[in-house]
């Protein structure tokens, strides 16, 4: 019931706000959504004060027969893996429902719509069974292709759509990757178990992780199956654009960690230094696509390609370092591109325009967005890794972490974050500096240019991400410590069995990390 | 057949219609109760702020003369603790200001004064000053013998605060009782302004412009009322010309890329004055006009504050709003400054006289096509 709860706050939040019989201005709506959101945000931190951090296995676990002739159990748990995506999706919804406009078109159906989705997403984060994770991974899928089609941009419809088709093929993908497993291995459940595999050849299991790896690398999104996020981030409303970057994209990075790496170790060892590869096309694409836009939305949807590509890095390094840097990377780009997409809609409302080769001058301290613009340089440098700030840690780890298994990989990996800068500071120097316009210079004489006041609730959402993003950048322990005893035990058994050739007496002198390197 | 005779140049000037508007007696800024709220408002406070100038820069020339460290330059000789407190607080009026547009006057010349300042005679006055002051000042001695014309040059500044300050008096005077007018009701329009201004300089044209100062009980005079100094011509015209025309390439004043040579090696040229302003300046503090708004922030009537509020931004642009009010009540200066310098009457009917008229201010609008003289035609804060 603990864990259940995650479940259920968001959802009977969607329930009071959809079905309640008497009819609501759109401000009591949107209280109530970020109420439910709030109280989640608390349950999570309520969770994390009785959470084991000693512990490595499933804590909180419980369990309940569903369909048994399927196979299917609510079954949940809570580790080190999913506490801390579970606290960016509740902290990102309850910031995605605060920014969102109370003159909203039909609020009772958006922000419902968005409670389901957080509440599907925790359902993800702690399902385990296989067949409950689907679930919760496709409950996502309608509300999210409904807030783009109906509360979009004008090509709304076409990245619905592409979004639907791309997002369903990976849920098949995933589904039939899933059920090829049970079916393989003869097992009679769905229940999450890392030796399932165990009994299946090379070849089956090499099949199956090929089916998770598209299915999973859809929903991250890795090159060349990103098409489907740049458009809809455009469309997308920006409390929308924050959800999908800050939280569901992690259930594809998510997914990748604990079912691609834990159920398939043996494939996953022979496909590393090709997923590694993979990862350095991912980054190096999203960051030379991203130097290439000139809408400010698209530039951080490809630098959002260019930094999942790094969790890639580090799952395939497959060190307890790198998959602590998985985790650390995950909740870091939850926050910094929830940072920007937040800022980027915040500049799109005040000007009209996201054109990056029309907007100039946004940090004028009288007439500009002068605190926006201070925030929004505070994220690009978190989003580039400058140290301080959670970005730079989590890069590091990733980097440390897999540097000694993909050195090269990792290197090129590395002249992607230097990219970032390139591409941020592009965008910052662009609109954010020089005289204030916010559309092409003229002959015609034109007044003074004068933005419409910036209100403290528009900036607050992006006052509040940022104070995490430096807060876990100072003291990244706070993101860390949850994740260590679980990491230890995630690892597969190919890593454990090299680790128990390493000498004892390295052990013994070294932490566990640095040892197990 | 290709024409290759020269086309015939249009005699109409581009901005006839503003050299007509002199000659009616109106002003470049057109009117409307909102500019005229607004230039009458700003010229109070501007007024309030000019007087603080003139008062410190006269100080500063008389009292902190060859003073080589003036620590305490800005407080009028009237050094506390709770004043300096203020200071570092810098709830205070921004002096500096005055400073900027003195040396601006100083580099850019122009007029008696600056023909003075380089004449024998100065060079006389100022060394009898220089040695009474010396006397007794062991380091400075020491400095004018091994550096002899560090001091004159300290010297030469120090007319140009007492020139400004004497100037600024008048004009703040100007300025305080033309809102004083529009507070009773006696100013009704924008060419009322423009000729209560102007009326202002034609009478205080021939005000002497003196400097002389105190030292060890003795008086020494730096600009002798003998030279003929007077207002119009010898500070007057060199402060529109170096403040409103000239001005200086601070940032701020306007957005520049000095790298891409886009500051004239010529400062004849120059055209960052107050008339060619970007009120939309790219941030940075210490520059002049932001020192400036933010003085006048402090001065501004009731009305016009509230009329600023009721702006897109609010309060938060208010230094914008002022600068663009500023903007357009110097717009109105300088037509009154134009009226008054023009070499005939405006109604004269003599063909010739029309024509210098005419030729007389077609000059000054060269020079103010690249102005902001569109800009402020526009009802549009």
């Amino acid at each position: 019931m603990m864990l259940s709860a995650l479940i259920l706050i968001p959802l009977a939040g969607a329930i009071v706000t959809s079905l309640w019989p008497q009819e609501w201005p759109a401000d009591r709506i949107r209280k109530i959504a970020l109420a439910a959101q709030g109280i989640s945000l608390i349950w999570v931190g309520w969770l994390a004060t009785q959470y084991n951090i000693t512990l490595p296995g499933m804590q909180f676990v419980s369990s309940l027969a569903w369909i048994e002739s399927l196979g299917l159990t609510y079954r949940l748990g809570l580790d080190g893996l999913s506490l801390p995506l579970l606290f960016v999706n509740s902290l990102l919804g309850a910031i995605a429902v605060y920014s969102s406009p109370v003159t909203i078109r039909r609020p009772r159906l958006y922000f419902s719509l968005m409670l389901v989705i957080s509440s599907a997403v925790a359902g993800a984060f702690l399902a385990q069974n296989l067949l409950l994770f689907f679930i919760f991974y496709e409950l996502e899928l309608i509300p999210l292709y409904l807030l783009i089609a109906i509360w979009g941009g004008a090509r709304r419809g076409y990245a619905a759509t592409k979004f639907l088709i791309y997002t369903a093929i990976s849920g098949i993908l995933i589904l039939g990757g899933f059920l090829g497993l049970v079916w393989l291995s003869g097992a009679s459940t769905f229940d999450y178990d890392p030796g399932f595999a165990q009994t299946l050849t090379l070849v089956e299991q090499s099949v199956l992780l090929v089916a998770l790896l598209i299915g999973f690398g859809i929903k991250i999104p890795l090159f060349p199956f990103h098409t489907w996020l740049p458009d809809a981030h455009v469309e997308a409303s920006t409390p929308i654009s924050v959800l999908l970057a800050g939280v569901l994209l992690k259930l594809g990075t998510y997914g990748l960690v604990r079912f691609g790496l834990q159920l398939f170790p043996a494939a996953w060892s022979e496909f590393a230094p090709w997923l590694a590869g993979w990862a350095v096309v991912s980054v190096l694409y999203g960051s030379f696509a991203a130097i290439a836009q000139r809408d400010m939305k698209k530039m951080v949807a490809y630098s959002s390609i260019g930094h999942m590509g790094y969790v890639l890095l580090a799952t395939a390094a497959d060190t307890p370092l790198s998959i602590l840097g998985t985790v650390m990377q995950m909740v870091s780009h939850g926050l910094i591109s929830g940072l920007l997409f937040l800022l980027v809609g915040v500049v799109y409302a005040k000007t009209g325009t996201r054109d990056l080769t029309v907007l100039r001058g946004l940090l004028n301290p009288e007439r500009g967005l002068p605190i926006v613009g201070s925030l929004m340089i505070l994220g690009v440098m978190a989003s580039a890794g400058i140290p301080g700030m959670v970005g730079f840690i989590s890069e590091f780890v990733v980097f440390r972490g897999s540097f000694l298994a993909f050195p090269a990989q990792t290197l090129l990996c590395m002249i992607g974050s230097g990219l970032t800068a390139v591409y941020f500071l592009l965008l910052v120097n662009r609109a954010f500096f020089g005289r204030l316009a916010i559309r092409p210079p003229s002959d015609a004489v034109e007044p003074d240019l004068n933005l419409p006041r910036v209100s403290w609730s528009d900036r607050v959402p992006a006052v509040v991400l940022a104070i995490v993003i430096v807060a876990l950048g100072l003291q990244p322990v706070w993101l860390s410590r949850w994740s260590e005893a679980t990491i230890v035990a995630l690892r597969s058994p190919i890593v454990e069995l090299a680790e128990a050739s390493t000498p004892a007496v390295l052990c013994e002198t070294s932490t566990t990390f640095p040892c197990a390197l | 057949m290709t024409n290759t005779l020269p086309k015939p140049q249009s005699s109409v000037h581009p901005l006839q219609s503003f050299i007509d508007r002199l000659l009616r007696g109106e002003a470049m800024l057109p009117h409307s109760p909102t500019n005229l709220l607004e230039v009458v408002g700003i010229l109070k406070s501007y007024g309030m702020v000019l007087d603080a100038y003139s008062k410190n820069l006269i100080y500063i020339a008389e009292e902190q003369f060859l003073v080589l460290f003036p620590f305490f330059k800005y407080f009028n000789g009237e050094v506390s603790f709770a004043k300096l407190l203020k200071h570092w607080n810098h709830d205070r009026i921004n002096y500096e200001y005055a400073e900027y547009c003195m040396r601006t006057m100083l580099w850019h010349g122009g007029g008696g004064l600056d023909a003075y300042l380089d004449s024998p005679e100065f060079k006389a006055a100022c060394e009898v000053a220089v040695q009474a002051k010396i006397k007794t000042n062991l380091p400075l001695r020491a400095l004018h013998r091994l550096f002899p014309e560090f001091l004159p040059e300290q010297v030469r500044q120090s007319a140009y605060y007492s020139g400004l300050g004497q100037f600024w008096t008048v004009m703040a005077e100007i300025f305080l009782t033309l809102s004083d007018r529009y507070d009773n009701g006696e100013i009704p329009d924008i060419p009322a302004v423009v000729k209560y201004i102007k009326d202002g300089l034609v009478a205080a044209a021939n005000v002497p412009i003196t400097y002389s100062v105190t030292i060890s009980g003795q008086k020494f005079d730096i600009i002798p009322d003998s030279l003929g100094l007077t207002f119009l011509p010898d500070t007057a015209i060199p402060y529109v010309e170096a403040v409103f025309f000239r001005g200086t390439p601070f940032w701020g004043t306007v957005s520049y890329n000095a790298q891409a040579q886009q500051i004239s090696p010529d400062q004849s040229r120059f055209t960052y004055g107050a008339l060619y302003a970007d009120p939309l300046p790219t941030g940075g503090v210490g520059i002049p006009p932001t020192l400036l708004m933010q003085d006048m922030r402090h001065f501004l009537p009731d009305y016009l504050h509230d009329y600023y509020r009721q702006g897109l931004r609010g309060e938060d642009d208010l230094h914008v709003q002022i600068t663009q009010s500023f903007q357009k009540s110097m717009f109105c200066v300088t037509s009154a400054a134009l009226q008054g310098l023009l070499p005939h009457s405006a109604e004269t009917t003599v063909p010739d006289e029309q024509a210098a008229n005419q030729a007389f201010l077609a000059s000054w609008m060269d020079r103010l096509m690249t102005s902001r003289i569109h800009v402020v035609q526009l009802s549009d804060r």
